[in-house]
């Protein structure tokens, strides 16, 4: 039953990655003048000058001179054939620029979920079962700044805070002479010691609204029969809590794996910029403000099926996890 | 300083100077090691036999250190051209005054300056130790500039009467480039920074790319992802002159004096990092090879701002890219001591910082009656306080301006230059009143005869230049006296070109060039530029399609245009200057654009240890600071 549950959304992919094709296209389009508007006033910001025929010549090139359905049929015929074609911007195979940021960006996607999940599920469950107690108020204090401050001003701070008082260098994900070497226990050493800020800055706002809904969850299921039952039966407080309504009130924990890539790939492009983090958001945003068609069209195709993914799994444990949710 | 942008003769005396060198001296400790370890060959080899010899400002330098630079998130390739140099055949004198030789070792040129032959340096050799011979330029020529799939339309540097460059071998080292029709300014084209093209292809690497020379390129076209014909394989490859692949290659020989290491520069670059050249073909005057820093490091930072921070911090060694701009200039200059550099002037090279291009081309008959009546344009010149709006946009530093050559320069002419900059907002109202637009309406607003009220809708890129919004809005008061509406909107900047090259403006603002290079960057006395010289962009198609499209130019301006094709023609230095002359002064008589003040010099960092960096160097793209103060001399005192 669940196999072909599964099946039946994979089908669906299909024709909702070509609707997310033709949207996106069209978006990335829609700005006045095309990609040689831009660069040709990119460059004129410093003064500097393309003469005519270098311009007609790229515009040839790149087919911006074509109908806009010739060039989208192209750019879809290359991607069926897992060709992202060449970065107007960067006159590169676009594959070998995107993969390079989204691998980083899945790890540090992962470190968040993480690091959310860790904070939240325990002080989310404190605050229901100590409801209005000192912890209580503490973390909800906490948890509503946390909701209410910006990613980036709170990268700002941090940023003031390590460079002011710790002297250290906390932009990026690498220190310089790591950043160009190969894969080694130094540089993933490095590596950590460079994440825990994006995943505190990021993770933040993600764990003050996980807490608040976990506790709010919890609140509901408390006062059900069915724990006061288990409770009369004698059962440890810790066991009852977790093995009844803790696991009720997960379900939105498993939701948030379906929006937690989108969400830091557009959503902390920010906050990626403040922290100077070569993760996809930067890369994808320039794109756009370029129109450098295809790489940002291969984000937001990537990003699109990622997130497509990413709810199909969570859906799957939901299934898993709750018997109540149904799968037909 | 004397400004001669022009330089027939100097390839004559300058073959005439060049000292035979003093044996070969020094080179990096590094090199000597691998030299002594035999897998590098000794520095007589790898050096040509007549390298250049280059003075250094200060003093002969020690090897060692790193720069360190930043560049900007995107769009930011040049930063590396304009540090590692634009090594073409000719450069420019660090005065910006004349071109001297660079790749080429000596010049001679025919009679009417149709033709030109290069002596290359003999011994000279690409990065990999491959020599670099005529074969080199011969191929640009040969294979890449005149073949049509490579180039559809070839270079306009490359094209004078309608006929591309050609070339003849005549030795190993010595060739000669052959155009159709006189090409006065040929050797300054040359020295502009994108004029690299016959020197930037090592001929025994990049044809491996080229159908010509490898029957399977079709196989490498196919075995490369994105790849869909060997133009792009071969860019991709081996570079443009202007774009991001171009540093991405660590395998592309050069000429340059570093060269990039590892991955280069891509998209996903966060530190590209440069090794010295160990063929690198010039020297000191004591037979040291250049450069003396061994190491160049470019951080990737997303904004400026980030640059700007890491500036204050100590972490950049020398830049003005970015970073170098009035607003900038109080918190870089509180933090020099505490950082450990000093400030650099880049003297603007720019004539105005603002001139406003009134559309004479305006596609309302209306608008363009009013706007093409030059006493309109003096009325609303002189409506204008320009004191004011240097005391409260620019902080005091400026001077009324309109257009044209500053006035240390040779060409200055200063009508064009100061005519009309008096503030009498009374006179501006009579000629207004005198030129028929006496009708008011309630607001106090003039009427169009239509009975429209003349209100004037403007943009400008608020991202990029700020300023001219705080200086429009004085403006709108200015011209609220005489009579005049101004709306004034921040757009963002493709917007703005796009509404250009549409020709949907009244009239925009931008920055005016050719204060110091006047006959390279006329886009504002001549219709040439078909994206910047917003006055009349369908004139600029006119003149370009050689009067197939846009629309018919004025008299004045159709003659200034013939002019400039004599110009560009005419051999005679003198001669060619006159001409310009001439294009200045029809310019100032039928003053169509205006301006408000002298462009600010800005300020740039160096690190105070830094040596041979020149205290003040003109800022402009046409010298494409500050490779032209040769940064391959730069080094760090102990």
């Amino acid at each position: 039953m669940i196999w072909r549950y599964i099946l039946k959304r994979i089908l669906w992919m299909i024709p909702f990655m070509f609707g997310v094709s033709v949207v996106s296209f069209l978006l990335i389009q829609a700005p006045p003048g095309d990609f040689l508007t831009t660069y040709i006033a990119k460059l004129g910001e410093s003064n500097e000058l393309l003469d005519q025929a270098t311009i007609d010549n790229l515009r040839a090139r790149f087919g911006l001179d074509q109908p806009l359905y010739v060039q989208y049929f192209k750019w879809v015929g290359n991607v069926l054939q897992g060709d992202f074609g060449m970065s107007f911007e960067w006159r590169q195979p676009v594959n070998e620029l995107v993969w390079e940021r989204m691998a980083l960006t899945l790890l540090v996607s992962m470190a968040t979920l993480l690091f959310t999940w860790a904070i939240a599920f325990p002080i989310g469950v404190y605050s229901a079962v100590h409801k209005y107690s000192i912890g209580d108020y503490i973390a909800t204090t906490i948890g509503f700044i946390g909701l209410a401050t910006p990613n980036f001003l709170l990268a700002l701070v941090l940023m003031y805070i390590g460079v002011v008082y710790f002297g250290s260098d906390v932009g990026g994900l690498f220190s310089p002479e790591y950043q160009n070497a190969p894969w080694s226990w130094g540089k993933v050493v490095d590596l950590m010691n460079h994440l825990w800020l994006p995943m505190v800055v990021l993770g933040t706002s993600a764990t003050a609204s996980l807490i608040r809904i976990m506790r709010a969850n919890l609140l509901d299921e408390l006062h059900k029969p069915y724990v006061d039952t288990a409770r009369a039966k004698g059962l440890s407080e810790f066991w009852l809590i977790m093995k009844y309504p803790v696991r009720v009130a997960l379900n939105p924990f498993i939701s948030t794996i379906g929006w937690v890539l989108p969400n830091l790939v557009s959503g902390a492009v920010i906050t990626a910029i403040v922290l100077s983090l070569p993760l996809a958001g930067p890369l994808m945003l320039q794109a756009l403000l370029s129109q450098d068609m295809y790489l940002a069209g291969a984000f937001v195709l990537l990003l699109s099926l990622l997130t497509v993914i990413g709810m199909l799994i969570s859906d799957i444990l939901l299934v898993l996890l709750d018997p109540r949710v149904r799968y037909d | 300083m004397k400004m001669l942008l022009r330089a027939t003769l100097a390839g004559l005396t300058a073959a005439a100077v060049s000292p035979l060198v003093a044996m070969a001296q020094g080179q990096a400790p590094a090199l000597a090691e691998m030299v002594a370890a035999g897998t590098l060959p000794p520095l007589e080899e790898r050096l040509p036999t007549n390298p250049e010899v280059v003075a250094p400002i200060d003093s002969i330098g020690t090897y060692g250190g790193t720069i360190r630079r930043f560049l900007s998130g995107s769009n930011d390739h040049n930063s590396f051209l304009r540090f590692v140099g634009p090594q073409g055949l000719t450069r420019w004198q660090a005065d910006f005054s004349e071109v001297i030789p660079n790749v080429a070792e000596s010049w001679t040129t025919n009679e009417d300056s149709s033709e030109f032959t290069f002596k290359l340096r003999e011994g000279m050799r690409w990065s990999d130790g491959e020599p670099f011979t005529a074969d080199d330029i011969m191929f640009f020529v040969d294979d890449l500039l005149n073949n049509e799939e490579f180039y559809p339309t070839a270079p306009a540097r490359f094209v004078v009467g309608g006929e591309t460059m050609q070339a003849e071998k005549i030795d190993d080292v010595t060739v000669k480039l052959i155009f159709a029709a006189p090409y006065g300014t040929f050797l300054t084209e040359l020295a502009t920074p994108l004029a690299q093209e016959p020197v930037l292809w090592a001929k025994h690497y990049c044809q491996q790319f080229h159908p010509a020379y490898n029957a399977d390129v079709q196989a490498l076209v196919d075995a490369s992802p994105a790849v869909e014909d060997w133009p792009s394989l071969f860019r991709l490859n081996c570079g443009e002159v202007e774009a991001p692949n171009r540093w991405s290659n660590a395998d592309r020989p050069t000429l340059d004096p570093w060269v990039v290491t590892g991955e280069g520069y891509t998209a996903g670059s966060t530190l590209v990092m440069m090794e010295r050249n160990p063929y690198f073909w010039k020297v000191d005057t004591e037979g040291n090879q250049l450069p003396y820093v061994d190491t160049l490091q470019w951080g990737v930072a997303q904004d400026a701002q980030a640059i700007l921070l890491e500036a204050i911090a100590g972490n950049v060694d020398m830049q003005a890219r970015r970073i170098a701009s009035l607003a900038n200039q109080p918190v870089l200059f509180e933090n020099a001591e505490k950082a450990g550099y000093k400030l650099f002037q880049r003297t603007a090279a720019d004539s105005n910082d603002m001139a406003i291009h009134f559309n004479h081309t305006h596609q309302d008959p209306e608008m363009r009656a009013l706007l093409t009546n030059k006493d309109v344009r003096i009325a609303l010149s002189i409506a204008i306080d320009r004191d004011e709006i240097i005391d409260i946009v620019y902080q005091g530093v400026g001077e009324p301006w309109q257009i044209g050559p500053l006035p240390q320069h040779s060409l200055y002419n200063e009508q064009l230059g100061r005519q009309h900059t008096e503030y009498d907002p009374d006179r501006a109202n009579e000629i207004l009143d005198a030129a028929g637009y006496d009708q008011r309406n309630g607001d106090g607003v003039r009427l169009f005869p239509s009975g429209e009220p003349i209100v004037f809708n403007v943009n400008y890129p608020g991202v990029e230049t700020p300023q001219h919004g705080d200086t429009l809005e004085i403006i709108k008061d200015h011209w609220a006296d005489i009579g005049i509406g101004l709306n004034a909107t921040s757009v963002e900047r493709s917007i703005y070109y796009a509404r250009g090259e549409a020709n949907e403006h009244d009239f925009m603002v931008w920055g005016a060039p050719g204060g110091l290079d006047p006959t390279l960057s006329p886009r504002d006395v001549l219709a040439v530029h078909p994206q910047a010289s917003w006055f009349a962009i369908p004139w600029t198609r006119w003149y370009l399609s050689g009067g197939t499209e846009g629309i018919e130019p004025s008299e004045s301006m159709k003659t200034r245009l013939a002019l400039y094709d004599q110009f560009k023609a005419e051999a005679d230095q003198e001669k060619a200057l006159g001409l310009f002359r001439q294009i200045h002064q029809m310019a100032a008589d039928e003053f169509e654009i205006i301006g408000i003040t002298f462009r600010p010099s800005t300020y740039g960092v160096v690190n105070a240890k830094l040596r041979n960096v020149p205290e003040a160097l003109p800022g402009s793209w046409m010298y494409p600071d500050p490779a032209p103060t040769l940064p391959w001399t730069y080094y760090y005192a102990e």
